[in-house]
């Protein structure tokens, strides 16, 4: 594979005058690979085989992480930054843990998914094909460094998540949130090309790629921004600011979060928040640094309203997966919290850089956690999950309770939990640069998160007074208790680790 | 003695891992044989509090008083033990083992689970009084509560639902205003937030080209106030401990509860200058009110639970004068005073809880109007409950004593209606404490208890529940007669922060006007 993969580069180099390392991309070759192998395993196999699909497909992923993690930097055998295609993309440190993370989620994702469809009777290959495509899309828009391949790579996701979210077709909740979805993915791609559009045209000179990264940068630092710059800046932020789910453009997550199937529910939650999370990084680290001491206000600015925003309205909502929506959008706001600190911080801290991805795992972990519950505990509309379904649930199944129980301490950030750490190692942050506002909004967030939080807990856990009604255990099958042990693992190990 | 001190950091280390593994295989292991899954718990119950006790002793006066250990377990968290959490890491360990013992004879549903989950509360609480690592400190006690929850939701009483809500909130904000306060201090003395400890903290508080934001002392304060029901913060507290199941509520009321005024002393007190100023006048305030209005809401109760709840309340009211008074006038006996209550009040109200309950489990009820006359069935219970009460009350004889008549001595410079309302409290507190015991076992037998006597005749304590209120009174009796156990540790602790707050004031005439 290596030796063809050179001979193509050998190939490429050849016509290209730029230098094209097509090995430094060989993960996401190997994703979108699989996601093709998914649709041919479809065509050859025999009906009696198909069950096979979903486990290649898991395999395959488990196998590309592998890969991540045993080369870890080795696609970047530089110091520092390693540009690639022209400068379309760019391959650090960082990036690596990005792509770990969105293999996790699509990993994740796989297993929530299986029996999920099963059980609604819905194919499974069409999911896992659309499924990879979307991690390898993300993948590669974790390493863009010009915004052509940014757009590329989010409308490819864009294009896969809206069939993810309509996926169970005779369900009017998923339509619902699939059609809503497509508007408001819609307007927030639009947002972006328009912002794309007027950084270019105000900052463009001939001769120069004004949409590669580093040339913004440059050019912004040349103190050659206008007001139609900081226009389209802004509305590039706020095109992003759509995907993370942030204050003001939060507005579609709890009906797409509560109609979408819930793996889709699961992988909006966490990689598609990522993904938004890891561009705006970029984006205020990268081409839009030079304007930190305008970002950094704006960003904790929209942090503490979005917690603000997420937390009251998760107070107000008594459905499980609605309640977790509106939390995400506070999640949202811890990341961005976040995000403002590193800014005005100068990135001089160890951990600064990889604050986002210790905070984003902590969080993916636990929705993943509590999205095990929502898939196996019986439920007549997925898009339909009171409170009070959850009760008796500790003696239904006790290890469903222990995913709960764990997930939502991990997302409300009681220690040992790996949460706890993630969102006080952000809290010391904003204490060492002194954005005491923020710092006091988030300890408020925390506090009225507990209510929500607990409330789900309280359900699960409470000894039911009516004592005469029937207990129907609930049977989880081995693989997903397998997998449940392991994140809780992950949720404890992972927060001890930190400490 | 040389060998010991190189033993000790193992011992307590022991001390706090035996209860958390032995929970850990307990929960993980549901289908245990009875016999083997009570002995075994019992161990992790007992062996901490040997340990403990072990430590406390004369026996190791080897060490020197303070005694101070300090090395660094896993994952950075260092342990230690100074003169002031020693007495309360030894009053844990007792009030554990008498808690265990309780659980060890209860007969409930999952036991396996509910003992494990007993063990980690326990666990927790060790931890919080065994690490000088100030993350840790936060840590242990979190991961204290958590249990706390579990075993309150499930293995609770009546009004379990809203208690629980009620005591998450308010602990989390509690925990959360505190955290903000810690993390402002540490970012403010420029120490490494993971790894800092309290020593760390203080003497980088005390350099003087530190300042601190002025708001940091009123948010520790009355964060870790909330966490050991100070007033206005302390509605939680009794509808918590009433909830819960009994060996839960002793351990909480009786141990986790002082982690809020360890944090207030050690951290507040010691390096944040609470007595002095808009804050210190607050906290008097706010002191005051915890003894006179909780007091009056005892006064008020029909239910022995609730009223023992709530007395727990009361009983926080001296201590926190006692620190006040500390902070405030330099006047080093009331801190004293008030640590000796810390312990003093965690055994007998762990007693009280215990006993309350055994009233519960004879007659299947706690309220007052049905029950009376009870010691003439269980003469043994009754007179148990009595010397827990007096206890309580602060009768010479037993540690209540020297905290309470400590800290109103500690008062004597004070104005005469401070003093005058403090003194009243004893009276409340004899009231409604010995208006309890009439109403439960003396008088004539109430209909109902003699209805139930003739249906099921109930025996008297058995010898499981005498073992542990034994130990509880035996500890209480143990320093209320030999008071230098608790001194010899604390005093010296407690004559440093006097001094530091003398220098304070003296340093700084300008900040504490409205104070005098």
């Amino acid at each position: 594979m290596i030796s063809l993969l050179s001979t193509i580069d050998v190939a490429f180099k050849a016509l290209a005058p730029q230098r094209a390392d097509w090995a430094s991309i060989l993960p996401e070759i190997c994703v979108a690979g699989l996601a093709l192998f998914c649709l041919i395993q479809a065509m050859v196999l025999p009906k009696s085989l198909r069950w096979l699909i979903p486990s290649t497909a898991r395999t395959g992923i488990v196998l590309v992480l592998v890969m991540c993690l045993v080369s870890g930097t080795a696609w970047n055998p530089h110091e520092g930054a390693l540009t690639n295609f022209a400068g379309l993309l760019q391959i650090s440190d960082v990036t690596v843990g990005f792509r770990i993370t969105f293999l996790l989620c699509a990993f994740l994702t796989s297993l929530l998914a299986t029996p999920f469809l099963q059980e609604r009777k819905a194919t499974i290959t069409d999911y896992h094909h659309v499924l990879l495509v979307i991690t390898a899309a993300f993948m590669l828009l974790a390493q863009s460094n010009h915004f052509v391949t940014l757009f590329v790579s989010l409308e490819t996701a864009a294009v896969g998540l809206y069939i993810l979210v309509g996926y169970l077709r005779l369900s009017g909740a998923s339509l619902e949130a699939g059609v809503k979805y497509l508007v408001a993915g819609g307007l927030s791609s639009a947002f972006l090309l328009m912002g794309m559009v007027l950084v270019y045209g105000s900052l463009g000179a001939p001769g120069v790629d004004s949409l590669n990264f580093d040339q913004v940068a440059s050019a912004i630092h040349a103190g050659k921004t206008t007001a139609l710059t900081m226009t389209g800046i802004a509305l590039i932020l706020g095109g992003i600011a759509f995907k993370l789910g942030s204050f003001p453009f939060h507005a579609w997550i709890p009906d797409v979060y509560q109609g979408a199937p819930t793996p889709t529910t699961a992988l909006l939650a966490t990689a598609s928040k990522a993904a938004g999370a890891f561009t705006l990084f970029l984006l205020v680290t990268g081409p839009f640094q030079p304007l930190d001491f305008r970002i950094a206000p704006l960003l904790a600015g929209a942090a503490v309203i979005t917690l603000l925003v997420g937390n009251l309205g998760a107070l107000a909502s008594t459905d499980i997966k609605r309640t977790l929506a509106l939390s995400g959008v506070s999640h949202a706001g811890f990341i961005l919290a976040a995000m403002a600190a590193i800014l005005v911080s100068g990135q001089n801290g160890d951990y600064d850089r990889h604050l986002l991805s210790i905070y984003l795992i902590a969080y993916t972990v636990g929705t993943y956690l509590v999205a095990q519950v929502l898939v196996f505990l019986p439920s007549t509309e997925d898009h339909r999950r009171p409170l009070p379904s959850l009760k008796g649930l500790l003696r239904r199944s006790p290890i469903l309770t222990s995913a709960l129980g764990f997930g939502i301490s991990s997302l409300a950030g009681v220690p040992p939990s790996i949460g706890f750490f993630a969102k006080l190692l952000i809290l010391i942050l904003l204490a060492q640069v002194k954005l005491w506002w923020v710092f006091g909004v988030a300890l408020l967030s925390v506090s009225i998160s507990i209510h929500y939080y607990f409330a789900i807990l309280r359900e699960a856990v409470i000894r039911p007074s009516q004592e005469a009604q029937e207990v129907q255990p609930i049977s989880v099958p081995l693989s997903a208790q397998f997998i449940i042990g392991a994140l809780i693992v992950v949720t404890l190990l992972g927060g001890l680790l930190f400490g | 003695m040389e060998t010991f001190s190189q033993f000790n950091p193992t011992l307590l280390l022991v001390a706090i891992f035996t209860p958390l593994i032995v929970g850990l295989i307990l929960l993980a292991g549901k289908t245990l044989p009875r016999s083997f899954s009570s002995g075994f718990a019992f161990l992790g119950f007992a062996l901490p509090a040997a340990i403990a006790v072990w430590l406390f002793l004369p026996s190791s006066e080897a060490f020197g008083s303070p005694l101070k250990l300090r090395f660094t377990g896993p994952w950075g968290f260092s342990f230690g033990l100074n003169g002031i959490s020693l007495p309360l890491f030894a009053m844990t360990a007792v009030v554990g083992l008498a808690a265990g013992i309780k659980a060890l004879i209860q007969e409930v549903e999952n036991r396996n689970a509910y003992l494990g989950l007993v063990l980690f509360m326990l666990g927790g609480t060790l931890g919080v009084f065994a690490t000088d690592n100030i993350i840790g400190f936060y840590f242990f006690h979190e991961f204290a509560l958590v249990p706390t929850f579990i075993l309150t939701l499930y293995w609770g009483g009546e009004g379990r639902r809203s208690a629980a809500m009620q005591m998450a909130i308010y602990l989390t904000v509690g925990a959360m205003l505190s955290l903000a306060g810690i993390l402002i201090a540490m970012s403010a003395a420029g120490l490494s937030l993971m790894d800092a400890t309290f020593e760390q903290l203080f003497l980088g508080l005390h350099n003087p080209q530190v300042s601190l934001p002025t708001a940091t002392a009123a948010i520790t304060l009355f964060g870790f106030g909330t966490l050991a029901s100070l007033f206005p913060f302390h509605s939680w507290a009794a509808p918590g401990y009433s909830a819960a199941p009994t060996p839960v509520s002793m351990i909480h009321a009786g141990a986790l509860k002082k982690f809020g005024l360890y944090g207030i002393i050690i951290i507040a007190a010691a390096s944040m200058n609470i007595g002095h100023g808009t804050v210190g006048k607050w906290f008097l305030i706010c002191a005051v009110a915890n003894v006179v209005i909780a007091g009056l809401i005892c006064l008020a109760q029909r239910d022995l639970k609730q009223l023992i709840s709530w007395s727990s309340v009361a009983h926080m009211g001296p201590i926190f004068l006692g620190i006040w008074v500390c902070t405030s006038r330099g006047v080093a006996a009331g801190l004293d005073a008030a640590l000796f209550l810390m312990v003093a009040h965690g055994l007998s109200c762990a007693a009280l809880f215990l006993l309350a309950n055994a009233v519960r489990t004879r007659t299947g009820t706690y309220r007052f109007d049905e029950l009376g006359g009870l010691a003439k069935h269980t003469p043994i219970l009754a007179a148990c409950f009595v010397a827990a009460t007096m206890a309580s009350v602060g009768l010479p004889g037993f540690g209540n004593f020297w905290g309470e008549i400590g800290v109103f001595l500690s008062l004597k410079g004070e104005s005469l209606w401070l003093q005058a309302l403090v003194a009243s409290t004893v009276v409340i507190s004899a009231v409604y404490s010995l208006r309890a015991v009439a109403n439960v076992f003396f008088g004539p037998p109430s209909k109902e208890i003699t209805e139930r006597f003739s249906f099921a005749p109930f025996k008297d304590l058995s010898g499981a529940e005498r073992l542990a209120t034994f130990i509880l009174l035996g500890a209480s009796l143990a320093i209320g007669f030999a008071p230098h156990l608790i001194t010899r540790h604390t005093n010296e602790d407690a004559q440093g922060l006097a001094k530091l707050s003398k220098l304070t004031q003296a340093n700084s005439p300008h900040s504490t006007p409205s104070a005098r």
